[in-house]
């Protein structure tokens, strides 16, 4: 299950997967680098004291397993107590050995403090960096006073390192929370999205039914088709006040399609044998596509097939609803039998693959036909979260690699070179490379053509070898041995983690190589391990970091759309809740007591009085239905709010508006909107109001039964015209946009 | 004798269509009737010469694929739906449907436009006709001032005694001119055997000639 409560850490879900992610990674990398920098220094070189350096290795090692398992956080004031006694006892531990480069100590020392950046607040991570530096520089110097441990540029470096480590964490960090943000953003934007659709859909729907039900009934029994008190009228009317009182929410927008199913084939003479579950809710539009399919099958088995019986199962997994239509009838070859001829064929896939479904139809002549209809019944997952969240975490480390390869270059590379004149049998070229590396580094931030610039990058590194001399070699002055590592780093941040390893321990292995030709070089094979191990874990931990983001991203994206989704359905039932009540509210004092009476026989369909009602609430519901479907201009609104005020009145008001129109003058439409308010408030009996949009023009018509229209003098683009027809007027009020 | 068949799920419909229909002159038999567009295709509404079609909306949407299949197999429908709007309207006569009537206009409607589908002789009701009165698609076909003046005249009065009087002309020349527009719309669109036939008809009798298309 995932974690979908916010947690005491502040921030989004991307923000707080990071920094579980980060701690579990900044400790398990410091288990592994000391791990195998302790063991093979115990096993390649001496220590003054080898029996108390094993209890301590063993010791060290066993701590950063408990360290790593229990809860970091609460124990760093112990573990800092644990690293300065480590550096303290140096002298037990280390030996003083001018081609040792850097010692296992130091190597578990540097390591434990760049990984503190991700356990504690900065101000902890200033306090216990100085308190294990100083535990560092004295423990060498109580070791080896004035000799080759003691190292004041080591403890800056390792502060510096510390620093970048910092920095890493910090722009990582704030791209989670960007990420965050942006994917809160978009996730806010679909809710909005799907509560607005699920409610239309749903408005849609409610109408809809009204349409079919209610209102059709209404509008029939005003017409006076019903004579008489009928039991299915009764019926009819309780289905309609059912409908229109339909309030289950707890199901928005859904239906089962068994009873579907079971209904369509209630309407074929065919005997249908059933493999289906009892029940089966699906999205609306699922469960309809997918009974029309299978009504469209099932006729098709009664016009073609020659038999009565069908067979219909129903299957449910995980990712798709099923079902299979099956006869043992005739059969056809769907390669022969034209499309149009046999409907199934095209319009059923074509009906499927609308809702991103399929439908498939196996047949031969004698053998039968299959028909399979499915719907995918899991909702598409929206992808687009992992790309934000994977790119704004790359951006991020980019930024941050950029400034770890610049200041390693700069702080670090330089002074070595500027240092080490006698170590470099062509200094210019020393610089030559430095430069390149530097423009290789600017270069990579914008551009990716990455196998040129790694290309480039190891050239760099066997210049800058072959430009050592060979004593030199691996030691301090050899800064390109480790650091040509880097911008390789920046380079193939985004590749998978094995392709970079092998790319990187290659350019250390070229490097190894080119120093083992040139014989002697500065350090011990211990040291090197150690010297090289403190760059390279580093390195590698960056590119894992990548790795474990662009994992993470998805995982957080994950957990964020479980909880929008949470969220969506919750607010959507809440709306589709409100919206029923008020649409009911709105049918309550009309429609409501005229089909309770005519479904428990209160009322007669053919007293005149009934059928006048009728006629008057179908006339209103027709109109409140047409609302929904466009978003009403002033003049539609106006016109809307005169028809409300003659329907108080009994006065039934067809209405009926076509066309687009422009936006009227205030003064047109109430040159337009005039005659129809001094019509409607004489009116007798039936009106009908219609209004027509030609692009440039618009008219409204009223004719009804009322005293004869007061002239009123045209303007504002506006003529009028009436004509008397029997007892009734025609008025007609036309506005024309001037030319 | 003319035979329809009644493709709506709501008996009162049912009721209301067979009692107009038994009233008519000549009479219309409703052959069948059910819920669902299968009554249309088994017998014995499969040999009706009518099928009038409620559109059935529901949340996929219009049943425009019943029509177009009912359309391509020859057979005259009269689409007889609660929706009133312009885009279902235009939508259902480019598909091919015989003629588009509004629920509400089924009572002064329905019985003369199942016996004008049976003889093949173009319908305009008033909603259809302020459907194409006020039509801007783009590929709408080209109709004369005139014409456009009927259609909307017809639409707003539901009388063709007034757009007459009020015009100036003869019913006949109205409903001329309303069956011309209507010859037109069969002219444009998708291509069905239906609409060809209306074509075909109206430049046999005189009614258009093939300038006007």
């Amino acid at each position: 299950m995932l974690e979908t409560r916010p947690t005491d850490v502040d921030g989004g879900a991307v923000e707080r997967g990071l920094l579980r992610q980060g701690v579990r990674y900044a400790l398990g990398l410091r288990l592994v680098v000391v791990a195998l920098s302790s063991v093979v220094s115990l096993l390649l070189t001496d220590a003054p004291r080898p029996g108390v350096t094993v209890a301590i290795v063993i010791g060290l090692n066993a701590w950063n397993v408990c360290y790593a398992r229990g809860k970091a956080k609460i124990w760093v004031p112990a573990d800092v107590a644990v690293m300065c006694a480590l550096c303290l006892t140096q002298l037990w531990t280390v030996n003083s050995d001018p081609r040792g480069g850097g010692t296992w100590v130091l190597v578990a020392m540097a390591i434990t403090v760049v990984t503190y950046a991700w356990l504690m607040p900065w101000p902890a991570l200033a306090v216990a960096t100085t308190l294990i530096l100083v535990a560092h520089y004295a423990g060498t110097r109580i070791a080896d006073p004035g000799g080759w441990l003691v190292n004041e540029a080591v403890e800056i470096w390792t502060a510096a390192e510390v620093a970048l480590s910092w920095a890493l964490y910090r722009f990582v960090r704030r791209s989670a929370r960007a990420a965050d943000r942006i994917v809160e953003r978009g996730e806010e934007l679909r809710r909005t999205a799907a509560v607005a659709a699920a409610r239309r859909a749903d408005e849609r729907e409610y109408l809809a039914a009204l349409h079919d039900t209610a209102s059709v009934t209404l509008l029939m029994i005003g017409n006076g088709v019903v004579a008489k008190r009928e039991p299915w009228l009764a019926e009819q009317a309780r289905r309609d006040l059912r409908e229109i009182g339909r309030s289950d929410a707890a199901h928005p927008g859904e239906l089962d399609l068994i009873e579907l199913l079971r209904e369509v084939a209630g309407h074929t003479p065919l005997r249908v044998s059933w493999q289906a579950p009892d029940s089966l809710r699906l999205p609306a539009v699922d469960a309809v596509s997918l009974s029309r399919g299978a009504r469209e099958a099932l006729t098709n088995i009664v016009r073609h097939a020659g038999v009565d019986q069908a067979q219909i199962s129903v299957r449910h997994d995980p990712a798709t609803v099923t079902v299979e239509i099956v006869d043992r009838g005739r059969g056809f070859d769907p390669g022969v039998v034209a499309a149009g001829h046999y409907g199934v064929t095209g319009s059923l896939k074509e009906r499927m693959a609308r809702r991103g479904g399929s439908a498939a139809i196996r047949s031969s002549p004698g053998r039968g036909t299959t028909v399979t209809l499915s719907v995918p019944s899991a909702v598409p997952e929206v992808a687009g979260d992992e790309r934000v969240i994977a790119a704004s975490f790359e951006r991020g480390l980019r930024r941050a690699v950029v400034v770890t390869v610049l200041a390693v270059l700069v702080l670090l590379d330089l002074p070595h070179l500027l240092t080490g004149g006698d170590a470099y049998t062509q200094r210019g070229v020393q610089f030559g490379v430095w430069l390149s590396l530097a423009a290789i580094t600017l270069v990579a931030t914008r551009y990716r053509a990455r196998w040129v610039l790694v290309a480039l990058v190891l050239a760099c590194s066997v210049i800058a070898t072959a430009t050592v001399r060979p004593e030199y070699r691996l030691g301090p002055a050899h800064w390109s041995e480790g650091d040509a590592g880097w911008p390789i780093v920046l380079i193939l941040l985004d590749s998978p983690v094995a392709l970079f390893a092998t790319v990187l321990i290659g350019q250390y292995l070229l490097t190894f190589g080119q120093a083992a030709l040139g014989g002697q070089a500065a350090l011990s094979v211990a040291g090197v391990v150690n010297a090289t191990w403190l760059v390279l874990a580093f390195q590698l931990a960056i590119v894992m970091i990548a790795a474990v983001l662009r994992g993470l991203s998805v995982s957080s994206a994950r957990v964020l759309r479980a909880a929008a989704q949470l969220r969506t359905s919750e607010e959507v039932a809440q709306h589709l809740h409100r919206d029923r009540e008020s649409r009911y509210a709105d049918l309550d004092t009309s429609a409501v007591p005229l089909l309770e009476g005519l479904a428990d026989g209160r009322l007669d369909p053919g007293d005149a009085a009934v059928r006048r009602d009728c006629a008057a609430e179908a006339t209103r519901m027709r109109r409140l239905l047409t609302e929904d479907a466009t978003e009403p201009d002033l003049l539609a609104r106006e016109l809307r709010a005169c028809i409300e005020l003659a329907e108080r009145d009994g006065i039934a008001v067809s209405f009926a508006d076509y066309g687009a129109r422009p936006e009227l003058p205030p003064s047109a439409r109430r040159r337009l909107t005039e005659p129809v308010i001094a019509a409607l408030a004489t009116a007798r009996g039936k009106v009908r109001l219609t209004v027509a949009g030609t692009g440039d023009a618009v008219t409204v018509s009223v004719i009804a039964a009322c005293a004869e229209p007061a002239e009123l003098p045209d303007g504002d683009g506006v003529r009028r015209s009436t004509v008397l027809d029997g007892d009734r007027w025609w008025i007609k009020a036309a506005w024309q946009e001037a030319a | 004798m003319i035979s329809a068949v009644l493709v709506d799920d709501h008996p009162v419909v049912h009721a209301g269509v067979r009692a107009w229909c038994a009233l008519a002159d000549p009479p219309i038999e409703v052959v069948a009737w059910g819920p669902d567009v299968s009554v249309a295709w088994l017998d014995p509404g499969s040999a009706a010469d009518v099928v009038v079609l409620d559109l059935q909306l529901d949340v996929t949407g219009p049943a425009y694929g019943d029509l177009k299949r009912l359309v391509d197999a020859g057979r005259q429908v009269v689409v007889y739906s609660m929706r009133a709007d312009r885009e279902t309207v235009l939508t259902c006569l480019d598909i091919g449907a015989f003629t588009y009537l509004t629920k509400a206009e089924g009572e002064d409607h329905l019985v003369a436009a199942i016996t004008a589908a049976a003889s093949g002789a173009p319908y305009t009701p008033p909603a259809l006709s302020g459907a194409f009165g006020t039509d801007d698609r783009p590929h709408r076909p080209r109709l004369s001032p005139r014409e456009t003046e009927v259609l909307l005249e017809w639409f707003h009065s539901e009388s063709k005694e007034m757009v007459a009087r009020r015009l100036h002309l003869t019913v006949h020349r109205v409903n001329s001119c309303l069956e011309r527009v209507r010859v037109k719309y069969a002219n444009v669109g998708r291509a069905a055997p239906t609409k060809a036939a209306l074509v075909a008809r109206a430049l046999q009798d005189g009614l258009v000639t093939t300038d006007d298309l």
